[in-house]
């Protein structure tokens, strides 16, 4: 955070709240939000097991449908699959 | 179930009031695409608005009305007679093309993602792609209810009719995606909420959509499985393999919770014939040689008779051999009786 004394901007209160509050959530709630993230992350690759599961060959939903979920699921599927096939088993990440 | 009172459609619709949908179901090049269109125009001549709806790759319904129908949507043919003869592949193709596109849109790229685009390639590989994009349309017609009776000329059976004993399964597999993914939501929120942050507005589109693949799905599965508005039939010809294919069918038919309501008997030669001065040895060695064959589907399918139509001296091509095997389709000359007397003679 950068202070700076500019007449168009935030008053010089209101900066020492957001710096603040930013000190606040860094002591004591950071720790929850990346644990929040964590699960939500597992949540997330449960859910395109179930979807988009025929990518690592568990087949549920026929593709023709899941093909409109894809979109959706794009930012995750990179790190998804690498993340699903190293728990099982190293070589899948050097062949796949 | 009940043996109809006499051979013919017109029995089979006595019987089943809230008949609306029947489905030729097996091999090709039995009369599959020939009994459909028949039965449809029949009943369009009874002033009902009827769909027939064909999926052959090779147009089949084109070459019968001698109208190239293939991929233009609903045409009327005569008054009431629809036909749909749809182009799957294109179908299928338009599709990906508007996934491709909506991922590119929704993240301002101009190339998909080697990953992505993988995924896309083996999905569009998949055999079962074309049998659930032919299933997809006939939720569609079915679903838009603007006709009075759907005459199904399906393709032959693949993976993708798996999809009806996965129905249930998949339902409920739903269900649970739909958990893991109000969870996930859920999580998103608390964790959006405590960072001051706002949520992405996708998550609830993605809600949607999953919730349209459920409807799809049953939708599809309770339109082939209710057996009173729905009739699976079966098109066979009196020879060995004929027999045999269709008595796996009606098997694989049990198996998948289906029911086979019937079969239609093809290229069967009137047996009057063999009384008739006038038609050559020739002609009355067919016949005998079908008789083994017409005993064993009596005996076998006795109770499955929907309807028999006689061979014809020709290919069925227009409006008029349309005709004439539609009114044998609604009210067979050749009815069990007379079955059962060729196959004991």
């Amino acid at each position: 955070m950068v202070f700076t004394l500019s007449k168009g901007g935030k008053g010089f209160l209101s900066k020492i709240k957001d710096a603040l509050s930013e000190a606040v959530y860094g002591i004591a709630l950071h720790g929850q939000v990346s644990a929040i993230k964590r699960m939500k992350m597992y949540t997330e690759y449960l859910f395109m097991l179930m979807t988009v599961g025929d990518m690592l060959g568990i087949p549920l939903v026929p593709p023709y449908y899941t093909l409109r979920l894809l979109p959706y699921m794009v930012p995750n599927i990179k790190s998804w699959k690498l993340r699903m096939l190293r728990e099982r088993d190293v070589t899948d990440i050097i062949t796949g | 179930m009940k043996v109809l009172s006499k051979t013919g459609f017109k029995y089979l619709f006595d019987e089943m009031p809230d008949l609306r949908i029947v489905i030729f179901a097996g091999k090709g090049g039995l009369g599959k695409t020939t009994s459909s269109a028949s039965l449809s125009y029949k009943l369009s001549t009874l002033g009902k608005r009827v769909l027939c709806f064909s999926t052959d790759p090779q147009a089949s319904l084109s070459d019968i009305f001698e109208r190239n129908l293939f991929g233009k949507g609903e045409i009327e043919i005569t008054r009431n007679l629809y036909v749909l003869e749809i182009d799957a592949d294109k179908k299928i193709h338009e599709y990906v093309e508007s996934i491709r596109r909506k991922i590119k849109d929704m993240y301002k790229i101009d190339e998909i993602p080697r990953e992505v685009e993988d995924y896309i390639e083996s999905a569009v590989a998949e055999p079962a792609m074309y049998e659930s994009a032919v299933y997809d349309a006939m939720v569609d017609v079915v679903a838009e209810g603007r006709y009075d009776y759907y005459i199904f000329d399906m393709p032959p059976f693949g993976h993708g009719i798996r999809m009806v004993a996965m129905a249930d399964i998949l339902s409920r597999w739903i269900d649970k995606i739909f958990e893991a993914r109000r969870e996930a939501l859920e999580l998103e929120a608390a964790a959006a909420r405590l960072k001051g942050e706002k949520l992405l507005e996708y998550e609830d589109q993605m809600m949607k959509e999953l919730e349209y693949v459920r409807d799809r799905i049953l939708s599809f599965s309770r339109l082939i499985s209710d057996d009173k508005r729905t009739a699976f039939i079966m098109v066979l010809i009196p020879e060995r393999m004929a027999i045999l294919d269709t008595e796996k069918a009606i098997e694989m038919f049990k198996e998948l919770g289906l029911r086979m309501r019937g079969v239609v008997i093809n290229q069967v030669y009137p047996p009057w014939l063999l009384d008739d001065p006038r038609a050559p040895d020739y002609l009355k060695k067919r016949i005998v040689t079908q008789k083994p064959y017409i005993r064993e589907i009596v005996e076998r399918f006795r109770d499955l008779i929907v309807a028999v139509i006689p061979m014809q001296s020709r290919e069925p091509k227009g409006l008029e051999a349309i005709k004439f095997i539609g009114d044998e389709l609604w009210n067979s000359s050749i009815d069990i009786s007379v079955l059962e007397a060729l196959g004991g003679r």
